[in-house]
């Protein structure tokens, strides 16, 4: 691990599919050597329900990552998401045996397992187990327990799980291609790594990424992730809600949408007239903008109100605020009605700074796919400290009976 | 093949502007001219000088002297700075000819090699004795050229620091990260040459257009002034919604400035904004804000607000300031180990950030054949008034420092207002989706709202759309929201009620209708609009 490491991110999102190329520094630098996104066909709500679409869609964007970076593009970093999505915490506690008093690593990976041996559906299976602490003989918030003197070892956790068949498929897809998935990871954890930086993680921060098809979050205590999931709601929605509202077609509703969306209609003046064109420029009717951002408003809210729902509990900690990245952080005026929903401090932000192509990580439509690259740094640089490979190999064989069965 | 005009860029001043000069010295300031020329950026009379009859008859400046004619006889001065002086001394009449009339006198050179380290040391001794003032902008060589061409320029750059008002020095080691390390080389001379020639471009720019709070030379060379500094530039402009923080974002990603880390030494920061007619204060404030955050408290920043019409609706910040070598190594070790290197194997190239800035290199480039015409129009009248204009950036010193201290002052009381104000901008009642039993309007705005669509829209074979147009007509429609149940008295039909049972149909939830429902606490399929729905519940 001397040298650097490239990888490459793949997202298959519900309005793009996203190949970023990224070269991870060990000084814990990246640098973004290539980006290519393409449209995305045959993805709903995070999920994929075509897979010959997706997969013309996702050669597109891989020769567009790979042209730039000068990369050829084998093992893909694959960020999934859908409602299947969900997760938990849970701790396991481990007694030391009587003659030793200092905690090993044996002893760790003891708790571990325990903490991870929760009860999840057959269906099920998981993604990411996250340490979040370790508490020995009771005190809270340790991060390293190796070497402590101490009894009892409980390994705080927050496990992500998914529905396998339907990761399966995700991963099944982009096998066909044919690229190599080096790992599954949930697109609000990769998102979050660069997106919150170490002290909005320690005052605690929800961060919402609020892509085409879902809304997935994940929400930070103390530097440790107390939830996370995904709300099958996003800008497809809104879009939708445009489309049927206005009766026009999606495609036309979607560029409404971006062009003169927005979630604030209190202070439109009731006469103002937006027209709507079709294809060829000819109007073929006209809207209240106060009535169009209603609708726009009203989704809105009810994506966000979905979130805090989920996140109920833990919003009061939140001392950083609500963090909103994706596509439809875009939209405007959207900051105001998180404000409003999470009465938080809002920051609408995309990815932390990288180095290498500017407007990529200036938009937060890449935060996902950047974040799978920080993703993966994460995972090379924890590998000798936490032996991974275990955890590693666990996932494959998951991944790999789910292929036999 | 680039159209350019000779005779039209040599007299490029408006009247009331100072007269700049911009006097390339060897290879590398024949680079930068050339670079300058091609983008049009700078309003300044170019003069190249160089020993090499050859690169100077490439080069496209205007103006063009060939440095010691009988002792160089057109060779270069490989790589002797002792050849470049002689060759420049022996010049010193034409190269005074030159320069003479100018009341800014830039010097662009690569220090280390012959003529540059060499000439330029008699250039700056004949433009300070014209009474102009003299700008070096230099770039230091490369490491990999070795100590001796290290020492020369150091040599060099001693000799100028006597001689010059400001130095602006650019690591061209630093260069090497404007590009993608597979960038061919001639790229990264082009982007170095370029970013040279905004700098060149900038720093014109502020000491001369007039501002709202001003910026002058004093300023200028405080933030220059770190002892053996090498300047940290940075400039960014940007259009569009959040115009100022993208600007401010852009010139931080200068890689000069390395992502702004290296602002977090600096004892001396310039801030220069400019925008068109439609600067807003709290842009002003957003982005000054925005940069105390990259900025120690104790930086002395010295800032500048300028309405530009020239610019439009974009905003430009640029950011100047310095830093002494020795700390900028050991910045630089900490992250990247970037002065040992060569530069293929060189971290964090953005090319992105160097050319986002080209876009404002291209609008002003657009603007420049306007100017030019007036230029030409004006080149008769003698432009006497400079001279007093420079004296009047004395005087103005104290008025600038009172009105920085005073915006200094006004902006921590500002803040807080602005900031709450933009945070809270709507402050609307919780909305609650269940139906309240109570019939009080869930919003107390007179204005249709979005209840007052249903029968409209509950006609579904119907446009809605048509609907809202019709509704728009009839006046007595319009003005009230009436209760909630009040709506749904209008249309207790049995109509309505078919419609409200096929409002869960699979129809409405349009595109997600082959999708897993989407399914709230309540068992509501979120699929469905949410108006709909809304709608629907308030009906009942």
């Amino acid at each position: 691990m001397a040298k650097s490491t490239i990888y490459a991110g793949l997202e298959i999102g519900t309005t793009k599919i996203c190949v970023v190329v990224g070269e991870a520094k060990r000084d814990g630098t990246i640098k973004i050597l290539g980006v290519g996104t393409a449209p995305s066909r045959g993805v709903r709500k995070g999920e994929i329900v075509d897979f010959a679409k997706v997969q013309t869609c996702l050669n597109d964007a891989l020769v567009r990552a790979e042209e730039p970076s000068d990369v050829m593009i084998r093992n893909v970093f694959l960020g999934v998401s859908g409602s299947h999505i969900e997760s938990l915490n849970s701790r396991g506690a481990w007694r030391l045996p009587e003659e030793q008093s200092e905690i090993t690593e044996d002893d760790v990976e003891e708790a571990k397992e325990i903490a991870r041996n929760v009860t999840i559906s057959q269906d099920n299976v998981f993604l990411h187990s996250v340490t979040r602490q370790y508490i020995v003989d009771g005190q809270e918030g340790v991060r390293h327990p190796i070497g402590r003197e101490g009894r009892l070892l409980e390994a705080d956790y927050h496990i992500i799980h998914g529905v396998r068949g339907r990761v399966q498929n995700a991963v099944k897809c982009v096998r066909e291609v044919p690229l190599e998935v080096e790992d599954v990871v949930f697109t609000a954890i990769a998102a979050a790594q660069v997106v919150l930086n170490r002290e909005a993680k320690a005052q605690g921060s929800l961060m919402i990424d609020i892509g085409g098809g879902t809304a997935d979050y994940v929400l930070y205590e103390d530097s440790m992730i107390s939830a996370s999931g995904c709300v099958p709601l996003g800008g497809d929605h809104i879009t939708q809600d445009i489309a049927m509202a206005l009766q026009i077609p999606h495609h036309r509703a979607e560029e409404v949408k971006v062009t003169e969306g927005s979630c604030q209609y209190d202070d439109i003046p009731a006469d103002e007239i937006l027209r709507i064109e079709d294809d060829n420029g000819f109007v073929i009717g006209e809207v209240e903008r106060a009535f169009l951002n209603e609708v726009i408003y009203l989704r809105t809210r009810e994506i966000l109100d979905q979130v805090k729902e989920r996140c109920q509990g833990h919003i009061g900690k939140l001392a950083a605020g609500v963090y909103l990245t994706g596509g439809t952080s875009l939209l405007k005026g959207i900051d105001v009605v998180a404000q409003d929903v999470f009465e938080r401090k809002v920051t609408r932000s995309g990815s932390a700074p990288v180095s290498g192509v500017t407007a990529t990580f200036e938009n937060p439509q890449y935060s996902a796919p950047i974040g799978l690259i920080r993703y993966a740094q994460i995972l090379d640089q924890e590998k000798p400290i936490m032996s991974p490979l275990k955890r590693f190999g666990r996932k494959m064989a998951d991944l790999l009976s789910a292929i036999v069965f | 093949m680039v159209e350019y005009h000779r005779n039209s860029l040599t007299e490029l001043t408006t009247p009331g502007s100072l007269k700049t000069c911009i006097v390339g010295i060897g290879g590398a300031g024949a680079n930068v001219l050339d670079r300058i020329t091609l983008d049009r950026t700078v309003d300044a009379t170019l003069v190249a000088l160089h020993t090499d009859i050859r690169v100077l008859s490439h080069s496209m400046a205007p103006v063009k002297i060939q440095l010691g004619v009988e002792l160089m006889r057109g060779v270069g001065a490989g790589g002797d700075p002792d050849l470049g002086r002689e060759a420049a001394m022996y010049s010193r009449e034409q190269i005074r000819q030159a320069i003479e009339g100018h009341d800014i006198v830039f010097i662009c050179t690569g220090l280390g090699g012959g003529t540059g380290s060499g000439a330029a040391p008699v250039v700056a001794d004949i433009a300070k004795n014209t009474g102009a003032l003299v700008f070096l902008t230099a770039t230091m060589p490369f490491s990999f050229e070795g100590k001796r061409r290290l020492a020369q320029a150091e040599d060099a750059l001693e000799q100028l620091q006597k001689r010059t008002d400001a130095l602006i020095l650019f690591e061209n080691n630093r260069m090497g990260e404007l590009i993608l390390p597979k960038d061919g080389i001639q790229k990264a001379f082009i982007q170095a040459d370029q970013l040279i020639a905004q700098s060149l471009r900038a720093v014109s720019t502020i000491v001369t257009t007039p501002g709202l709070v001003k910026l002058g030379l004093d300023d200028l060379t405080s933030a220059l002034s770190s002892s053996n500094g090498r300047c940290l530039f940075g400039f960014g402009e940007a259009r569009g919604q959040n115009r100022g923080s993208e600007a401010l974002k852009r010139a931080l990603k200068s890689p000069l400035i390395d992502q702004g880390r290296l602002l977090h030494q600096t004892k001396t920061l310039l801030v220069h904004i400019a925008g068109g007619d439609s600067l807003t204060l709290l842009e002003v404030d957003a982005v000054m804000r925005q940069l105390g955050k990259n900025v120690p408290d104790q930086t002395h920043i010295l800032f500048g607000v300028a309405v530009d019409a020239k610019l439009g609706d974009s905003v430009s910040v640029t950011l100047i300031s310095s830093l002494g070598l020795n700390q900028l190594n050991t910045i630089a070790a900490a992250a990247p180990p970037v002065d040992m290197l060569p530069i293929k194997s060189r971290t964090m190239p953005s090319v992105l950030s160097a050319v986002a800035a080209q876009p404002a290199a291209k609008v002003a480039a657009l603007q420049v054949p306007l100017e030019m015409v007036f230029g030409e129009e004006e080149v008769t009248q003698p432009a006497v008034p400079e001279v007093e204009q420079v004296e009047m950036f004395a005087t103005d010193i104290t008025e600038q420092e009172i009105l920085v201290e005073e915006v200094a002052a006004e902006l921590p009381a500002n803040e807080d207002e602005i900031y709450s104000e933009e945070e809270i901008v709507e402050e609307e009642p919780p909305f609650s989706y269940a139906p309240e039993p109570e019939p009080e309007p869930v919003k107390p705005i007179v204005r249709p709202r979005i209840e007052d669509f249903i029968p409209a829209i509950a006609r579904t074979n119907t446009s809605s759309l048509a609907a809202v147009v019709a509704r728009a007509a009839p006046a007595e429609e319009a003005p009230m929201a009436p209760p909630l149940n009040a709506v749904a008295a209008k249309k207790p039909t049995s109509q309505e009620e078919q419609i409200a049972f096929r409002f869960s149909n699979d129809e409405d939830r349009g595109r997600f209708k082959n999708t897993e429902p989407a399914l709230a606490g309540g068992g509501e399929d979120l699929d469905v609009p949410t108006w709909m729905r809304l709608k629907r519940k308030l009906k009942k």
